[in-house]
C-alpha cells in the first residue's frame, strides 16, 4: 500500500509542478498579501509603542509611576518612554508623531491624593493612533486601580492631543471620558484592541470607575476613600505608591501579547496569511480523489491492485508535504524579506506540523460532503474563510467573546501557539496549542476518511 | 470450458433502482464477449463490479479462478480496464501515463520500460510518447486510454463503449485493434450500444436491458430467435402506435412495434403480404410513406425481445 501511495504522490507532485495555480496559492499569494498588509500596517500601531511622561508633581505617588511603572514597561521591551518638561512639549511631540501618547501627572498630584481629594492622571492620546492610546490608557488605569485598592482615589482622564488647552474645556471633556475608565473610554477610542486593555485593567477598573470619576468631578469631596485618608501618614502613602510601582504595569505584557496575539504586526500577518492559505493548499490533495474522479482516472486507480486506502494515503501524504513546504517557505521568506520573527525553530516546527494535520483533517471532512472537486473547493473555501476569520488571521480577535471564538478555529490556536512561544521560547510552550490543533485534525480526519471511503463505493 | 470470467447472479441496486439484476455470463479464453444494451441498461454498472470498482449486492465474480471484490488485488491483476470516459492524465506524456500505471501494477523497472515501448508500438504512439496527452487528438487519447488497459498484460480486457464520441476514422482503428487483441488470445469484455460493433467484434453477445440479460448467444443464434422472419419497416404519416396495433392482426405478423414514426413488423413471407399490411395501416387512419423489407439484425432482435429500440 505504501509503495502505491508513494507512486501516486510522485505522480501528483509531477502534475503539481506543471500546474501553476497550486504554487500561486501556496506561495505567491500569501507572501504578496503579507507584504501588502505589512506595508499598510507599518507606521500604524505596532505594539511596541512610544509614549511620553510629564511629571509636574514630583511627589512620591508620581514617582511610583515614573520610577516604577514606566521603567517596567521599558524593560519589558514594550515601550519607549521619553520624559517631557511640560504638557505643551508632550502635545507637540504627539502632534509631530514623535510619540503616540503621553501621561501627564499634574502638579500637586501626590498631595491631593494624600489629602484624600483624589488625583487626576491625564492621558494624552493621538486619536489617529488608537491602539497606542489604548495601551497608554490601560497602563494609567492599572496604576489608578492599584492606588484605588489602597483606598486612594485617582481618576484617569483622557484627552486628545490634537485639541488645544489641556486645562479648560479640554480637561472637562476629558474628565467625562475618563469617568468610564476601562469601559467607556475604550469604547470611545473604538479600537479593535480595546479587549487587550480591557482584559488587563478593565474588569477591575470598571468597578472603581465611578469612584474615580466622582473624585475628579467632585474635586475629592465625595470620594469614598476620602474620609479616612485625610490624616494619612506620608510613610504609608509612600509605601502604597511603592507597592503600586513594584507590581509593574497592571496589564502585563504577557497578558496583552497572549490575549491579543500581538506578536508583532508583521509576524502576526505573515503567520496569519500562511495558516490561512495552508487550508487552501491542502485542499489540492485532500480531495484529490475527487479530481481523479472528475478526470475519469479514479476507476483506473480503483481497478489497479492497490486498494482505495492507498489512494487516500497518497493524496494525504502529498497534501501534507505541500502544506509543510508551503508553511516553511512562507516562514523563511517572511522572516528574511519582511523581518517577521516566528519564534524558535523547534516550537514553530511543532506548531506547523500540527497545523498541517489540522488543516488536512478539517478539509478532508469538509471535502467528504462534496461529490465533485469543484463542489469540494467551494465548500472548503467557505470553511477556510470562516475559520480564518474566526481565528483572527486578518485582525486579532482580542480576549473577549471574539477571542473565545478564536478557540474554535485551528487558525486561532496556531496564532495563539506562536504567541505562547513569543512569551516563552521553550518548544514545550507550543504544546497546548499544538495539542489543540492535533485534536482538530483527528476529530475531523476520522469521520472525513470514513465518509470518503463510502463515497467511493 | 476454461472461462477467464464467470459471473453468476450479479446484482447491484442504487436505491430503488435495480441497475443490474441477476446477470450471469461467462467469457472464455480468447473470446470477445459483447454486452449490448441501450443507455442506462446497466453495462457500466456490470463491468464496474467485474473490474472490482464497485461492490456487488449479490452474486459471484471469478476472474481466472480468483474471486473479484473491490479488495481483491490478486483478481485485479488479471483485469485491464478501459473506462468509458477517458482515464488519462492530460498533463503527463503518454510515456509518463503508462509508467505511472505500470508502477501501480507493481511492474519492475526493466520490465516496465520494455512493456511501455511495446504498448506504445501497439497503440501507434511511439513517436509521440514524449508529448503531453492533453495535446493529442481525440483518437490518440482514446488509443492511449486503451493502451493503459493493456499495459500489465491482463487475461481479461474490459472496454466500456470505447468508441463513443469518436470520429469514424479513429473508431475504425479502435475496432481494428480490438480485433487484433482477440487474435492475440486475450479475452475481451466489450460493452456497446452499437449493434454493428457487437456484430463485427464479438464472438458472443449478451443483450442487456434495464439491468437484465435478456438473451445471449452468437449473432446467428440471436437472430435465429426471431426465426426465419423478415423485418418490414414502414415509415408512416399519422399515429404510429395505432398503426402498429392494426398491423398485429395481419396474417403472419409475429410482432409489430412502433419506433418513432416507423412501424417495425416481424413477419413470415413478407413479400406476399405487403398489400395486407399497407391496408391495415390505412384502416388505423395513418398512411405509409415508405417501406423497407430486409433480413433481421441485432437491432430487430433487441426490439423483438424488449419492445424497445436499441437507440432512441
Ligand atoms: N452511482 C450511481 N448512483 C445512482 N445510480 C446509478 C449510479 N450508477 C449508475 N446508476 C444508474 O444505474 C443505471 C445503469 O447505469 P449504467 O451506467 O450501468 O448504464 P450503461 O448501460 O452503462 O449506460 P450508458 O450506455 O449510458 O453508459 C442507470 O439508470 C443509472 O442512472
Ligand atoms: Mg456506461
Amino acid at each position: 500500500m505504501f509503495a502505491a501511495a508513494l507512486t501516486i504522490l510522485r505522480k501528483d507532485a509531477k502534475l503539481r509542478l506543471r500546474d501553476r495555480s497550486v504554487w500561486v496559492f501556496a506561495f505567491v499569494v500569501p507572501l504578496a498579501l503579507t507584504y501588502v498588509f505589512s506595508l499598510v500596517f507599518t507606521g500604524q500601531d505596532e505594539f511596541r509603542f512610544t509614549a511620553g511622561v510629564v511629571d509636574l508633581d514630583g511627589g512620591p505617588v508620581a514617582e511610583g509611576f515614573t520610577d516604577g511603572v514606566v521603567p517596567a514597561l521599558v524593560e519589558e521591551g514594550l515601550a519607549e518612554v521619553t520624559a517631557f518638561g511640560d504638557e505643551v512639549a508632550a502635545r507637540r511631540a504627539i502632534e509631530e508623531e514623535e510619540i503616540g501618547a503621553a501621561w501627564v501627572i499634574p502638579e500637586g498630584f501626590s498631595e491631593q491624593i494624600d489629602a484624600g481629594e483624589g488625583g487626576e492622571l491625564t492621558v494624552l492620546v493621538n486619536p489617529d493612533r488608537s491602539l497606542t492610546g489604548q495601551v497608554a490608557l490601560g497602563v494609567a488605569d492599572g496604576f489608578a486601580t492599584r492606588i484605588d485598592r489602597a483606598g486612594l482615589a485617582v481618576a484617569v482622564v483622557i484627552a486628545a492631543a490634537g485639541e488645544v488647552d489641556g486645562d479648560g474645556a479640554g480637561a472637562g471633556a476629558g474628565g467625562g471620558a475618563g469617568a468610564g475608565a476601562g469601559g467607556e473610554a475604550d469604547a470611545d477610542a473604538g479600537a479593535d484592541a480595546d479587549a487587550g486593555a480591557g482584559a488587563g485593567a478593565g474588569d477591575e477598573a470598571d468597578a472603581d470607575a465611578g469612584a474615580d470619576a466622582d473624585a475628579a468631578a467632585g474635586a475629592g469631596a465625595g470620594a469614598d476613600g476620602g474620609e479616612h485618608l485625610g490624616d494619612l501618614d506620608p510613610a504609608i502613602l509612600a509605601e502604597v505608591a511603592q507597592r503600586a510601582a513594584e507590581a509593574g504595569p497592571l496589564i502585563s505584557v504577557d497578558e496583552l501579547a497572549a490575549a491579543d496575539r500581538q506578536l508583532d504586526g508583521t509576524t502576526y500577518l505573515a503567520a496569519g496569511m500562511a495558516v490561512f492559505f495552508l487550508f487552501f493548499t491542502v485542499t489540492f490533495g485532500v480531495t484529490g480523489y475527487l479530481e481523479e474522479r472528475q478526470q475519469g482516472t479514479l476507476p483506473r486507480l480503483l481497478a489497479a491492485p492497490i486498494g482505495i486506502s492507498a489512494v487516500h494515503l497518497g493524496k494525504a501524504l502529498g497534501a501534507f508535504a505541500l502544506g509543510l513546504v508551503s508553511m516553511t517557505v512562507l516562514a523563511v521568506a517572511s522572516a528574511t524579506v519582511l523581518d517577521a520573527t516566528w519564534g524558535p525553530v523547534g516550537g514553530v516546527a511543532v506548531l506547523v506540523v500540527a497545523a498541517v494535520i489540522a488543516a488536512l483533517g478539517v478539509m478532508a471532512l469538509v471535502g467528504s460532503f462534496a461529490n465533485t472537486a469543484e463542489q469540494a473547493g467551494n465548500l472548503q473555501s467557505v470553511v477556510a474563510l470562516v475559520l480564518g476569520l474566526a481565528g483572527g488571521v486578518f485582525f486579532p480577535m482580542g480576549a473577549g467573546l471574539l477571542g473565545q471564538l478564536a478557540l474554535v478555529s485551528p487558525h486561532g490556536w496556531f496564532l495563539r501557539g506562536l504567541g505562547d512561544l513569543a512569551g516563552d521560547p521553550a518548544w514545550t510552550s507550543a504544546l497546548p496549542a499544538a495539542g489543540a490543533l492535533l485534536v482538530f485534525g483527528l476529530v475531523t480526519a476520522v469521520p472525513g476518511l470514513l465518509r470518503m471511503q463510502r463515497g467511493v463505493r | 470450458m476454461d472461462a477467464v470470467l464467470q459471473c453468476t447472479g450479479l446484482r447491484r441496486a442504487f436505491g430503488e433502482l435495480k441497475a443490474v439484476d441477476d446477470v450471469s455470463f461467462e467469457v472464455g479464453a480468447g473470446e470477445t464477449y459483447g454486452l449490448l444494451g441501450p443507455n442506462g441498461a446497466g453495462k457500466t454498472t456490470a463491468i464496474s463490479m467485474v473490474a472490482g470498482l464497485l461492490a456487488t449486492d449479490g452474486g459471484e465474480i471469478l476472474v481466472a479462478g480468483e474471486v473479484m471484490t473491490p479488495r481483491a488485488s490478486a483478481a485485479k491483476r488479471h483485469v485491464g480496464l478501459v473506462p468509458q470516459e477517458l482515464a488519462i492524465y492530460p498533463d503527463l506524456t503518454a510515456r509518463e501515463n503508462l509508467d505511472f500505471f505500470a508502477r501501480l501494477y507493481g511492474m519492475d523497472k526493466g520490465g516496465r520500460a520494455n512493456r511501455i515501448d511495446r504498448v506504445l508500438e501497439v497503440i501507434g504512439l511511439a513517436d509521440r510518447a514524449g508529448d503531453r496527452a492533453g495535446e493529442y487528438s481525440g483518437g490518440m487519447k482514446r488509443r492511449l486510454n486503451i493502451g493503459i488497459g493493456l499495459l500489465h498484460e491482463p487475461r481479461l480486457l474490459i472496454l466500456d463503449e470505447p468508441t463513443v464520441g469518436v470520429d469514424p476514422q479513429s473508431r475504425n482503428s479502435i475496432l481494428a485493434s480490438v480485433e487484433d487483441l482477440a487474435t492475440d488470445g486475450i479475452s475481451v469484455l466489450y460493452t456497446t450500444h452499437y449493434m454493428e460493433e457487437a456484430e463485427r467484434l464479438c464472438d458472443r453477445i449478451g443483450v442487456i436491458d434495464r439491468g437484465r440479460l435478456v438473451a445471449e448467444g452468437t449473432r446467428r443464434e440471436l437472430v435465429s430467435r426471431i426465426g426465419e422472419q423478415d423485418v418490414v419497416r414502414m415509415k408512416v404519416v399519422g399515429d404510429a402506435s395505432a398503426a402498429a396495433a392494426a398491423c398485429e392482426s395481419v396474417e403472419g405478423v409475429g410482432s409489430s412495434d412502433a419506433e418513432g414514426d416507423e412501424v417495425v413488423c416481424l413477419m413470415d413471407a413478407a413479400a406476399g403480404r405487403l398489400p395486407a399490411l399497407l391496408a391495415a395501416v390505412g384502416t388505423s387512419g395513418a398512411s405509409v410513406a415508405g417501406v423497407q423489407v430486409r433480413e433481421p439484425d441485432l437491432e430487430d432482435v433487441f426490439l423483438h425481445l424488449t419492445g424497445n429500440a436499441l437507440r432512441d
